[in-house]
């Protein structure tokens, strides 16, 4: 076994993090679009409005039923062909808009369950004091949802932060594509794979973190 | 006056397209000698190709770099005004894109593990082998045509072809021969050329069917670049030989 060339791993670090902001805006630009969407897929999914439940079932089986590299492909390469519109989007912009769509899917599934799984009591407790279902929804029931979501959509969050190195596909040259150069250009491999893979996981214990930090607040109410 | 330069404007904010003083280049970054990233820096035969081209016409020359795959997609949608990353003239490919003129001649060549060499001697020799081929290259083409095709394990891939023979997870892979010998080289993979290359490959920059007009400018500066000596220049600087004529002139 060859000895690890450990200048240029320590080159590589200060070139990855200069990646590092990018990669981090399209994971949060694409977590706060999936989370909205995700709520009002939801929200639909549990109210079952005629004709529109129809249109959120089959989104959703399509985001969650196809790879989110196909669906990367589709709208970036494949629909400017025959919407020329399209073509001004950019690979960033592509990029987010594929992250919230897949995600929006999954996340859609945890919080109608999460909402669903608050103690029937609980709205009829909210109907008997004559609160309006939004009052309803949002006082009483997505409060208590989101404690039941939280760790799930800091799951997705964190899957959503390793999807970007898919952006390269799409022309974005973020943490994995400089990567990928560095490794083709220099031939290391290892070295190159080992530095980004330490960068991820750093990322995603410091996150891990915050998770805790949530988790902690959402439950104070429930805590005596 | 007023109504004159409105429509100056007008006219000229319709013309601006057609006129854009940027030329976008797709390339992989991935492809040493030709394009790769060292220290953060995009470099290598055609990077300096380009940037002459650019100079020549004075228009703007920006790289996109992307996976290879996502490069001929961005070039047919419009993202791109072309790639130059080494792309060989196929008859598939001359159907559905404009080429300039072939700006480097080169070979098909094996490229097997150090040691396989002596087992391993060229093409004839990858019956029941494995042999990888970057995904969407013609090199997967020139191995299906082969007349024992079926009998090679064709497998195509996304990056890091080089690794994979050095590893032995596939006996060789296929490449254009000048990169093949930079590659042996320059990196610290155990790797050797198999045999002589086995057919001339003609690399040139495709241009979508719409801009033809583009495509002949830079086919006149090509042109310049073969007569003044500078194409030649940048292909030694890059490979240590000239690839940028005929092989039978």
């Amino acid at each position: 076994m060859r000895a690890l060339d450990l200048d240029f791993m320590l080159g590589l670090v200060p070139i990855l993090l200069g990646y590092l902001p990018l990669t981090l805006f399209m994971a949060a630009a694409g977590m706060v679009c999936a989370l909205i969407l995700g709520c009002l897929l939801a929200m639909e999914r549990v109210a079952r409005i005629p004709v529109l439940d129809a249109v959120v079932v089959l989104f959703i089986s399509f985001f969650r039923g196809t790879p989110l590299l196909v669906q990367l492909f589709l709208f970036y390469y494949g629909l400017p062909q025959v919407m020329p519109v399209l073509r001004g989007i950019t690979g960033v912009e592509a990029a987010i808009i594929g992250l919230t769509l897949h995600f929006s899917a999954y996340m859609a599934e945890s919080i109608r369950a999460a909402v669903l799984g608050v103690d029937r009591s609980q709205w009829e407790a909210a109907e008997a004091v004559g609160m309006t279902r939004i009052q309803m929804m949002g006082r009483i029931i997505l409060p208590q949802a989101a404690r039941v979501a939280a760790p799930t959509l800091v799951n997705y969050f964190i899957d959503m932060i390793k999807s970007t190195s898919l952006a390269f596909t799409l022309g974005v040259t973020e943490m994995m594509g400089a990567t990928q150069k560095a490794a083709a250009g220099s031939f290391l491999y290892f070295e190159a794979f080992i530095v980004v893979a330490v960068i991820y996981w750093i990322v995603v214990e410091a996150l891990s973190v915050v998770q805790r930090r949530i988790e902690f607040s959402l439950n104070k109410a429930f805590t005596r | 006056m007023l109504k004159a330069l409105t429509l100056a404007t007008a006219l000229g904010a319709l013309a601006a397209p057609a006129m854009a003083d940027t030329l976008r280049v797709g390339m992989s970054g991935g492809y040493f000698p030709f394009t790769f990233t060292r220290d953060d820096t995009l470099q290598g035969f055609e990077v300096d190709f380009l940037n002459e081209v650019g100079a020549r016409l004075g228009m703007d020359v920006s790289f996109v770099t992307m996976s290879f795959s996502g490069l001929i997609g961005a070039l047919d949608a419009g993202r791109i005004d072309t790639v130059a990353n080494q792309i060989t003239i196929t008859p598939e490919r001359e159907a559905k894109f404009l080429f300039t003129q072939p700006y480097v001649y080169d070979g098909a060549q094996v490229v097997v593990r150090s040691g396989n060499e002596d087992e391993i001697t060229g093409p004839e020799s990858l019956k029941g082998r494995s042999v990888a081929v970057s995904l969407g290259s013609n090199f997967e083409q020139l191995l299906r045509a082969l007349p024992y095709a079926d009998e090679i394990d064709i497998r195509t891939y996304e990056s890091n072809i080089e690794q994979d023979t050095a590893l032995g997870r596939v006996d060789a892979f296929v490449m254009d021969r000048v990169s093949s010998a930079q590659v042996i080289a320059e990196s610290p993979l155990p790797l050797a050329l198999a045999g002589q290359p086995f057919s001339e490959i003609r690399n040139a920059l495709p241009f979508r069917q719409d801009a033809e007009a583009l495509r002949d400018r830079v086919d006149e500066a090509i042109t310049a670049m073969k007569a003044d000596g500078t194409l030649s220049a940048i292909s030694e600087k890059w490979l240590d030989a000239d690839v940028t004529q005929p092989l039978d002139d």
